[in-house]
């Protein structure tokens, strides 16, 4: 899952940063307002987290401009303009959740989830296929409840085939969704990822659609 | 004295010599008339006197006699309230009268003592004056004459008399017509001046009803074309209005840009301190968390402070209710939340609409976030016309009796269970105070809490 954080204070910036990448999310940052659009306008993000004071262009107008463009991903607002009417604003514009600072960062990464969770379809945090459990709440896999060791890349390519299971997910797709922009980008490690998460979890569980790209399924499914 | 309508003290000015010129002038033209119907009354009985005097003798015997009576036939008839006599003084009681009109029928006039010496001391001349005449003491005017005749010692006094009461009821008669003309004339001028004050000062009262607009909040600003006058004074109350709201435009904006200016420095520190577990964290953690209730709590009061002074500052109610109706549900995803709106529509509050957000938002967040799933939004009218209630109702648990009053204390959080609750009830309190409102809380038909706020509206113009 690859997230956008747009925030101008440096510090907090890298706060939330460090809080995502160490909860398996490939982050990218952004400054200001311009870069900030920029980014959203370009990168297929699974969640934004948006600040709504910021240099260049304001959070609002930024929010604005990605939804007139058709942009559907999840945007969170974390400011702190804590009046009604600038919350009454900010879920015009689309955002998708408000939360205002002075905020606990844990609060912050459940109301991530949840925005990811229901924006892929799912109920919960814990996503089932067979025996193999995703708990994208600990960052976590386990196949018949034993835990499996994984690498945060792991983890991140697994969680994005989890919430998009039963699809075919192109290799560009995962690269796009497990990196953060200044991560080296070749599609070839991707192949490197899959061939060693089939063989934690099991390699019929991660099929090659040749030309297109990977799914994940469930292996009684496929036999039955 | 300083206080007296402008109206009324111009009228009364006005009064003041309008009242007493009009009544000297009744008096002044009543005199002149009586002088004039004296005047044509003592003409025949002054060319009697002439007359008389002219053909009066005295013979050998000294006895007086005329050699032409007066024509005038009245002379002839008895009683007739016309008479001429010529007689002496003697000092004590009635003239001796020599000779005498037939109409006075052997009677005589009894003339004042002051005549009589009027007559001593001014002989020749003519002496007017009352008398009484010989019909039941009629009151008569008689003009007389003292004057020596040859062939006699002593002076003897010629006299004419007419009856006066036509002459009186006519002066009267004038007296009254003239008054009562004047007091028309008073009564109409003062209306005249009364309406011409009115109307010189529509504009003065044209310009109280659009404050009036303005502070009731039906116009932002103090329209309409005023005389030179009064010009100046509607435009330094414009840019009064506009200075007004700029004040506290810009205090909310200092207010909010110090609240970014805070937050995100704590939420920093805050997250800093979070990922350490010794003890100069759980310090910065513990401080930190006081300065962010601390920025929290005076930041609403400065903010509640610069309300209910802004003039002329609506929001309209609906629009306010709508937009929050749209975003609760977004906020509560997880709920199957059915907000009812209900009541009066088309109200408008009196003040500003983000503070009506505030309230009405606060208390509609609680009752989402508590409720089943039905939250009930309901307006009306009040009849007190200035006032409305808006009424926020939901079934959840709701609130016992007892705590009531605690919820409305200040930064009072019932909840400590749910992260971050609080009730907002303190907040909406104190914005409510601020508008001279007033928050009840109650009991809901469908279960949980109901929270009443009467707030001022304005009053459509009719």
């Amino acid at each position: 899952m690859r997230i956008l954080v747009v925030e101008d204070d440096q510090d907090l910036s890298r706060q939330l940063h460090q809080a995502l990448k160490d909860t398996g999310y490939a982050v990218d940052v952004a400054a200001d307002g311009e870069e900030g659009h920029f980014l959203g306008d370009t990168e297929p993000y699974d969640a934004v987290i948006l600040d709504l004071g910021l240099p260049l262009i304001d959070g609002v107008s930024i929010l604005q401009k990605w939804r007139a463009d058709g942009k559907t991903f999840p945007v969170i607002i974390l400011t702190a303009r804590d009046q009604w009417s600038e919350k009454v604003a900010g879920f015009d514009a689309g955002a998708d959740d408000y939360l205002t600072k002075p905020f606990h960062t844990e609060e912050l990464l459940a109301r991530l989830r949840a925005l990811i969770r229901r924006a892929s379809g799912h109920t919960t945090d814990m996503i089932e296929l067979g025996d193999l459990t995703v708990d994208n709440r600990s960052a976590r896999a386990f196949v018949s409840g034993a835990p499996i060791k994984l690498t945060s890349h792991e983890f991140r390519l697994l969680s994005y085939m989890a919430s998009h299971q039963g699809r075919v997910i192109s290799r560009t797709e995962l690269v796009e969704h497990i990196y953060d922009q200044d991560f080296d980008r070749d599609s070839n490690t991707i192949e490197v990822f899959v061939g060693r998460l089939r063989r934690k979890i099991g390699t019929d569980r991660i099929e090659t659609v040749r030309g297109l790209g990977y799914r994940l399924v469930d292996p009684e499914d496929s036999k039955a | 004295m300083a206080n007296r309508s402008l109206v009324s003290s111009l009228v009364r000015s006005a009064a003041l010599w309008a009242v007493p010129a009009l009544l000297i002038a009744a008096i002044i033209l009543t005199l002149v008339y009586r002088n004039t119907i004296y005047r044509s009354f003592d003409d025949p009985l002054e060319s009697a006197v002439t007359a008389l005097i002219a053909s009066v003798e005295v013979d050998e015997e000294g006895q007086l006699r005329l050699t032409r009576e007066p024509l005038d036939p009245r002379y002839q008839r008895a009683l007739s309230g016309r008479y001429w006599l010529i007689g002496q003084d003697e000092g004590e009681g009635p003239l001796s009268i020599f000779v005498a009109s037939r109409s006075l029928y052997g009677e005589s006039v009894s003339i004042p003592e002051t005549a009589l010496s009027d007559l001593n001391a001014k002989a020749g001349e003519f002496i007017r004056s009352p008398v009484l005449g010989p019909d039941e003491n009629e009151p008569l005017r008689a003009l007389a004459r003292q004057v020596v005749l040859p062939g006699m010692d002593d002076p003897v006094i010629v006299l004419a008399a007419a009856d006066r009461r036509p002459a009186s009821r006519s002066i009267s008669q004038f007296a009254v017509i003239a008054l009562g003309l004047l007091i028309i004339m008073t009564v109409g001028l003062m209306t005249a001046m009364w309406m011409q004050v009115r109307v010189g000062l529509r504009p003065l009262f044209a310009l109280t009803d659009r404050v009036t607009d303005v502070r009731e909040g039906r116009e932002a600003q103090v329209d309409g074309d005023y005389p030179p006058e009064i010009e100046p004074l509607a435009q330094e109350l414009n840019s009064l209005i506009s200075h007004n709201k700029n004040i506290v435009e810009r205090a909310r904006t200092h207010v909010g840009n110090l609240a970014h200016a805070l937050k995100t420095p704590i939420a920093v520190l805050q997250n800093e301190a979070r990922l350490k577990d010794d003890t100069p964290s759980e310090i910065v953690n513990r401080q930190t968390e006081i300065m962010a209730s601390q920025v929290d709590h005076h930041l609403r009061r400065a903010r509640a402070a610069a309300r209910g002074q802004s003039i002329g500052v609506t929001a309209p109610v609906d629009e306010v209710i709508d937009s929050l109706v749209r975003t609760l549900p977004r906020i509560y995803r997880d709920k199957e939340l059915e907000i009812v709106r209900r009541g009066e529509a088309g109200l408008i509050f009196r003040g500003a609409k983000r503070d009506l957000e505030e309230m009405v938002g606060n208390l509609m967040d609680n009752a989402a976030k508590w409720t089943g799933s039905r939250v009930i939004v309901n307006t009306e009218l009040l009849s007190s016309e200035v006032d409305m209630k808006i009424t926020i109702e939901d079934d959840g648990p709701g609130l016992s009796e007892k705590d009531y009053a605690e919820a409305l204390k200040r930064g009072a959080r019932l909840d400590e269970a749910t992260p971050g609750s609080g009730l907002g009830l303190s907040i909406v309190d104190d914005l409510c105070t601020a508008y001279k409102g007033q928050v009840t809380l109650g009991k809901s038909d469908i279960g949980g809490l109901k929270v009443s706020l009467t707030l001022p509206r304005v009053r459509p113009n009719v």
